[in-house]
């Protein structure tokens, strides 16, 4: 456990990664979207979707763990495992951190008003139909989901080669299509509609979830195998 | 200094001897250590402990436990001996080798070699009289 | 007095095979505790293969390996007291050498941040520089120094001096010895450059296509072979009957390396037939039996009709 920890310490020694660019992506977007906000001329609700620039960038983290901290952590003589549980409880804390912004910054903008203009950075409705817990767990889940699949697919990769990647995401592309036509020949796209929208926020959190534990599944199992 | 081509402790072994030959390493002084020599000749002290282990082994150095090696009484006498023995095998063999191929005969070499001495001789015994 | 020496790795039949390739044919060696090996050999022979599956950053296809008497694969107990920084090695973006020693104190219980210290000067590496803007020669300076300061108990040093000049590889061979004698560990050296590290290895591997050629004390490779120079007639004359790892010649002179021990009377026969006995360093010995030019007669017994 003792190595384990020192594998979260050692993401963090380098602060750029895990702290300054995410704060400077989110302070970035989020400047931007309130000049927007303000350029826009209406006293209507002003909704921007640049929250989920961080989240995004939570992607590119989880390929450089695997790209460049594990062949390090090799070096440092470090076992997959514990390299694989420590990126993946520091992407949990980088992940809370930001929900704790994002949480509080909710708050905050209910309080202003939207920060004066009606404008929508933190706080959309629809994430916190459940309450500030509801919309703290959908971010948390969606930013460790994005890190996951950004280290899934770059365990792939290191370990089958750009082919091996290319054969998996077509894979998975003809998988999704032949989901899609399977719904257009039940003729059940009311049915699949009607489900999304009930099941909001939260539903998609929790599926969000489940493919998050079977990526990282994935991963570890690719990772046992993989050489630096 | 160092032949690429032998064992290297034997040459290591074999630096502490012509030290002990030549006078510079007194009897009963403190050879240098395994340490040092390992420093000085910039070579792995395993090797330069097995160069004192054959001296020790040998008998031309003694342990004196807890300060060090040691020359012991006699070794220079010893050493001399060895290589008297080995003179004839380590010098006069390759010289007559080699005054073959350049066609000096025995008497040529002798003659070479008693001119030579003397010459060696005579600037001695000036530099003894300048000192 | 012998004792039964420390075994602190064991590799039995060893192999890799990639695809139609064998990278390791059939290895089996044994590691003494603190003792410096070389692991000597070509490039791409197969030593950093085998270093990799040492420290389970690569897998064996088939054989067994054993550190300190356990597997090390996904073994923290063992691979903490393992070293290997490997010739070409990764470091996290944007990280600095700072950065670098500051997360290998994190790993490496023995680390001692005054001797990275002092390397960092003696190397005049620049601390705050980021890693990927270093020169080929600071990267090296970075993982040496990873590799002296964590005092692992097993280290490699995986051909460590690519980039580095002759005074900065000269002050690694030193730093290494003067660390080594005041703190021993078991080193494991990879090289091609044999000459440079001839003195300091006390034990040689020879690695050759996948294969061990060569695995004994240095001192006792040293005397190994001699190298007879003379009249081609006369030394051939002389080498019959005995194994001739390489040979030259310059119209009627002939330089012949012979393996084996050459006795005082062998010597006598030698200079009454006007022949030159020299010696043959270790990266001779190594080079001239791992060369595979088509001309060369690769190791052979006398006696066969040319």
């Amino acid at each position: 456990m003792n190595r384990t920890l020192s594998v979260i310490r050692m993401q963090f020694v380098n602060r750029q990664t895990y702290v300054w660019i995410p704060l400077i992506i989110l302070a970035g977007s989020f400047v931007l979207s309130l000049l927007i906000f303000a350029l826009i001329p209406t006293d209507a609700p002003k909704y921007g979707g640049a929250a989920q620039a961080p989240l995004w960038y939570l992607l590119a983290v989880g390929i450089q763990a695997m790209t460049m901290s594990f062949p390090f952590s090799q070096a440092m003589s470090v076992t997959r495992r514990e390299f694989y549980v420590g990126a993946l409880l520091t992407a949990g804390i980088a992940a809370l951190v930001l929900v704790a912004v994002y949480v509080l910054g909710g708050f905050v903008e209910q309080l202003t008003g939207g920060w004066g203009m009606n404008g929508w950075y933190f706080y959309l409705p629809w994430i916190w139909e459940a309450g500030p817990l509801g919309a703290g767990l959908f971010y948390f889940v969606m930013a460790v989901l994005l890190f996951i699949i950004g280290f899934w697919s770059a365990t792939i990769y290191k370990r089958f080669g750009g082919v091996g990647l290319t054969i998996v995401l077509v894979g998975i592309g003809l998988a999704l299509v032949g989901l899609l036509w399977l719904v257009g020949r039940m003729d059940a796209w009311g049915f699949v509609w009607e489900w999304l929208m009930s099941a909001g926020a939260m539903g998609l959190t929790a599926w969000a979830a489940v493919v998050a534990v079977l990526l990282a599944g994935i991963a570890f199992l690719t990772l046992r195998r993989t050489v630096p | 200094m160092i032949d690429e081509g032998r064992a290297l402790f034997l040459q290591i072994a074999e630096s502490v001897e012509n030290a002990i030959v030549e006078g510079t390493l007194a009897e009963e002084a403190q050879a240098p250590s395994t340490n040092e020599l390992a420093a000085f000749h910039r070579i792995n002290p395993a090797t330069a402990a097995k160069g004192i282990a054959m001296l020790v082994d040998k008998g031309v150095l003694y342990k004196r436990r807890g300060i060090g090696m040691f020359v012991a009484p006699g070794a220079r006498q010893v050493l001399l001996g060895e290589r008297r023995a080995a003179f004839a095998d380590r010098y006069v063999d390759p010289l007559l080798a080699e005054a073959r191929k350049l066609g000096l005969a025995a008497d040529d070499l002798a003659d070479l070699v008693r001119d030579r001495a003397s010459a060696w001789e005579a600037a001695s015994v000036n530099e003894g009289m300048t000192r | 007095m012998t004792t039964s020496p420390d075994l602190v790795v064991q590799v039995d039949h060893l192999t890799k095979r990639y695809r139609e390739t064998l990278a390791v044919d059939d290895v089996s060696f044994s590691i003494e505790k603190d003792k410096i090996y070389g692991l000597l050999g070509r490039n791409g022979a197969g030593k950093t293969t085998v270093m990799s599956i040492l420290t389970a950053q690569n897998f064996a296809t088939s054989g067994d390996v054993r550190v300190f008497g356990e597997q090390p694969y996904e073994n923290a107990r063992v691979l903490g007291r393992m070293c290997f920084v490997r010739e070409s090695q990764k470091y996290p973006d944007d990280a600095t050498p700072t950065h670098a020693f500051a997360m290998a104190r994190l790993f490496f219980p023995r680390w001692d941040q005054k001797l990275a210290d002092r390397l960092i000067e003696d190397f005049q590496l620049p601390p705050k520089k980021r890693i990927k803007k270093l020169s080929r020669g600071q990267l090296s300076a970075v993982g040496v120094i990873i590799g002296l300061a964590s005092r692992a108990e097993i280290t490699f040093f995986d051909e460590p001096y690519l980039g580095l000049d002759a005074v900065a590889r000269q002050i690694f061979y030193d730093r290494l010895l003067e660390d080594y004698t005041l703190h021993p560990r078991t080193v494991i050296l990879s090289s091609h450059l044999i000459d440079e590290v001839a003195n300091l290895i006390e034990k040689v591997i020879v690695i050759d296509r996948g294969r061990i050629i060569m695995d004994d004390d240095t001192d006792a490779v040293r005397d190994r072979a001699a190298s007879i120079v003379g009249d081609t007639a006369i030394v051939e004359a002389f080498v019959a009957g005995r194994e001739v790892i390489h040979r030259e010649s310059l119209g009627r002179v002939s330089s012949v390396t012979v393996l084996g021990a050459l006795s005082p009377e062998d010597r006598r026969r030698l200079a009454a037939a006007g022949l030159e006995v020299g010696p043959v360093s270790l990266q001779q010995l190594i080079v001239r039996t791992t060369q595979h030019s088509p001309s060369d007669t690769a190791i052979t017994t006398e006696g066969a009709v040319r």
